[in-house]
């Protein structure tokens, strides 16, 4: 299942993200009804974070009345006719990428496959990628570094 | 409280230090309308709050923090702040402009503004979460430096994050250009701001925002945002954009301005500085840069984090900037980027802005080197490119030790007091230290220098059209005719005309607020482009005309000057170091050179309609701009010219 991942490398902390989210989902400009949050550490750290539609999700789990679920396209989804406004959800997420607005959980929903976050992503850090395809690219990325550092010495 | 207009958050939040009280005032629909927001606001309201008998470190004077109807909002850069007072550096109007995330954290909490005024009677700072403001004890954090400071403070208040504005020990000892800083290292750098904040006993001001930032047509905004965000990322410009700034930021400057000698060095003497390479892009990227940062919500991105491995600086710092390598670099002669490095990070946690830090820095090199300064005053042998002492120096001067008390009330002030002839490399405009440029090489740079209403600032009205020769906007602005002289930087025909344009432009890029870059550099935003922008942001149709657009932009520019009129300034002002006026640049592009200023400030005037004998506006001028009150007021104390 694909995610929004973020390169820590790339990250710049712009919160663009943050801004996007909110205007496509609560057409609202407001970071902090956003699916997505940049963590800055100091001095140098810089990641944007959401949901990584877990296989074994814990908020899916945890739900008492059945309004999260994970679809067949392996989509973790909030059912908001369900949701009673808990908060179980976000005390489970190991991530802190769900929480409440209005009375629902909220949580990313990848804009139906296309995320809007990543197409104005200017560092090109966030992209729609499931973690097998992440890691082909990075045994790529290995390999084609290691080979130049090689080829050089 | 329902906001009046849209794109404004709709209330004022004003804050009476002497009497602990805070006071929320509806934004009056009639300032939006005739001043945008950000400087163009703050002008009106500085004009009409702080008379001439005001002096700048008075409990009466205000410090105003101001956003516009771009902060917080999509449209890109929507990051930036401004700060309005009457300056202590050069005692007249001043403001300095910061990005980062604090100024959308205001708008997000519901306040376009913040007046201060009065004097604590004991430290404090502002806390402001949504509607509940609270001013509390900040003696804990007295003495502190701003990354401890903001520490303090997060900590304090606790998760989520406050956005958080403080000074430093600078502000607190009021050196003159003592800045403010927000999130650690974006600062509001310019005329000593942060000298203000610490004679009200003002620590910081935090602020947590949650509200949403309502527009007029947000489809509209959306659309303008993509498009402004494919103009920034896409194409030529931004090709050029990612290639320069994203990848070496500012410091890709320096390369180019050394190429065509104007590269400030050795206190403005000349333009080219024969180890540039040492503090120049490629070294910094290759040696340094250790992450890229951003502002919010930039589709640029210029900032980086810069590591400096081993030695006796090591550690980490933001930055540093073009401005700072020239300030703390070439203009010292120093060649040494880790200390250059040291010196930038000591003035983002002292809280001083580093191109005044900088001038005060080269200016007492030059005074050692040419005896007006002894050791035993120094308290040191202080050699042009001796980056350790340098670093000792910008220690001195943020807590006022030795020589560093009298550095402190910068170059003008200094020279004035050691005499010497010593006013001759001082190297200042209204007494504020000169930015990295040099008119010498580039004719319109002198005027900018002459004419800033701030002083010896780049970002009030500097030009990159003739500086790169960038003949498509040039011709499609100012006509085919003109454009040939008007991209020779070495002529200063048409060039009055030109800098009155930026500076008309930048007049409304200040108050929205957005960035220089993507309008000094690259030139891809114009007035056309905000005319569109505003009224789906406000609902304020009459910024939908260029024509009515660039009415309120010239209004702001005169306001200004008025306020600066007020206090005496004309034509004797607006000038520049004899250094660039007399001294023929001895060597790269424009050797032989010097800035033929009164030709460009003839043309400046006529541009502007103001007398061109005085300098001074006249009462039609400033009626034509709906500034009647402004000329009975000038009138009254014979600061206006006939007609």
């Amino acid at each position: 299942m694909p995610y929004v991942y973020c390169d820590p490398q790339l990250c710049t902390g712009c919160r663009t993200c943050e801004l996007v989210c909110p205007s496509v989902h609560e057409r609202v400009f407001n970071p902090r009804l956003s699916r997505i949050h940049v963590v800055r550490l100091e001095p140098a750290i810089d990641v944007a974070i959401t949901c990584r539609q877990c296989e074994n999700a814990p908020c899916v789990a945890v739900c008492p009345v059945g309004a999260l679920r994970k679809s067949r396209t392996g989509l973790v989804e909030v059912i908001a006719e369900r949701c009673i406004g808990c908060g179980l959800c976000s005390e489970a997420c190991p991530f802190g990428v769900i929480q409440l607005y209005n009375g629902k959980a909220i949580k990313c929903d990848l804009c139906g496959g296309d995320p809007a976050c990543v197409k104005r992503c200017t560092p090109g850090a966030l992209k729609l990628i499931s973690p097998e395809d992440l890691a082909s690219e990075k045994r790529h990325a290995y390999v084609a570094q290691r080979t130049q550092k090689e080829v050089k010495t | 409280m329902m906001p009046v207009l849209k794109g404004y958050a709709g209330q004022i939040l004003r804050v009476d230090l002497t009497r602990g009280k805070i006071l929320k005032q509806p934004l009056p629909p009639d300032l939006a309308r005739g001043y945008i927001g950000g400087s163009g606001m703050g002008a009106r309201i500085l004009y009409d709050e702080v008379p001439p008998e005001v002096k700048p470190l008075s409990p009466e004077n205000r410090l105003i923090f101001a956003t516009g109807p771009v902060t917080g909002t999509i449209y890109p850069p929507s990051g930036r702040y401004c700060v309005v007072t009457r300056a202590p550096l050069t005692g007249i109007w001043g403001e300095a402009h910061s990005g980062g995330y604090w100024g959308p954290a205001l708008k997000y909490a519901g306040y376009d503004l913040i007046i201060i005024q009065g004097r604590s009677p004991k430290p404090v700072y502002l806390a402001i979460d949504d509607d509940k403001v609270e001013l509390r004890g900040a003696k804990h954090l007295w003495g502190k430096n701003t990354a401890e400071t903001t520490d303090a403070i997060e900590e304090e208040l606790g998760d989520p994050t406050p956005r958080i504005a403080c000074i430093g020990q600078a502000g607190e000892h009021l050196v003159k250009f003592a800045c403010i800083v927000n999130e650690r290292s974006r600062v509001a750098g310019r005329t000593g701001v942060g000298a203000v904040m610490g004679s009200k006993r003002l620590k910081a001001v935090a602020v947590r925002g949650s509200k949403s930032v309502e527009v007029a047509d947000f489809d509209r905004v959306c659309k303008l945002a993509n498009e402004a965000h494919k103009r920034y990322t896409t194409g030529e410009w931004g090709k050029a954009c990612r290639d320069s700034l994203y990848v070496y930021g500012t410091p890709g400057l320096v390369d180019w301005e050394n190429e065509i000698g104007r590269l400030p060095t050795k206190g403005h003497q000349t333009g080219v500085f024969e180890y540039a390479k040492d503090i120049g892009p490629e070294r910094f990227v290759r040696e340094f840069v250790i992450h890229r940062r951003s502002c919010m919500n930039c589709s640029i991105q210029c900032k980086k984090v810069a590591r400096v491995r081993s030695g006796p600086h090591e550690g980490i710092t933001e930055g540093p900037e073009y401005e700072t390598i020239v300030a703390f670099g070439s203009n010292c002669l120093v060649r040494d980027f880790p200390a250059l490095m040291q010196a930038n990070q000591l003035c983002n946690i002292y809280g001083m802005d580093t191109i005044s830090c900088g001038g005060a820095a080269s200016f007492a090199m030059e005074c050692y080197e040419r005896g007006a300064l002894s050791d035993h005053e120094l308290g040191m042998s202080l050699r042009w490119s001796d980056g350790d002492r340098m670093v000792e120096l910008v220690k001195m001067i943020a807590f006022r030790k030795g020589i560093g008390n009298l550095l402190a009330e910068g170059v003008r002030e200094a020279a004035r007091r050691i005499g010497k002839g010593s006013e001759r490399w001082a190297i200042q405009v209204k007494g504020l230290e000169a930015s990295g440029q040099d008119g010498r090489p580039h004719q319109s740079a002198g005027l900018t220098h002459a004419i800033s209403v701030i002083g010896a600032a780049h970002l009030r009205a500097l030009s990159s059209l003739d500086e790169l020769d960038y003949r498509k906007p040039l011709t499609e602005r100012y006509g085919k005719a003109k454009a040939k002289d008007l991209g020779d930087r070495l002529s200063t025909k048409y060039k009055g005309m030109l800098v009155k344009d930026v500076e008309d432009l930048y007049a409304v890029v200040d108050s929205l607020i957005t960035c220089k870059y993507g309008t000094m550099w690259p030139p891809i935003f114009y007035f056309d482009d905000y005319a569109k922008l505003l009224p789906a942001l406000t609902g304020i149709e009459e910024f939908g005309s260029v024509k009515e657009l660039r009415v309120v932009a010239e209004r702001i520019v005169n306001l200004k000057r008025a306020y600066n009129a007020r206090l005496g300034l004309d034509r004797k002002d607006d000038t520049l170091p004899d250094r660039m006026l007399k001294d023929p640049m001895p060597e790269g592009s424009a050797k032989g050179k010097v800035v033929d200023l009164k030709p460009m400030l003839d043309e400046y005037y006529r541009e502007r309609g103001w007398d061109v004998r005085t300098g001074l506006q006249r009462r039609n001028t400033l009626k034509k701009f709906g500034l009647a009150d402004v000329a009975r007021d000038l009138a009254k104390q014979r600061r206006i010219a006939k007609g």
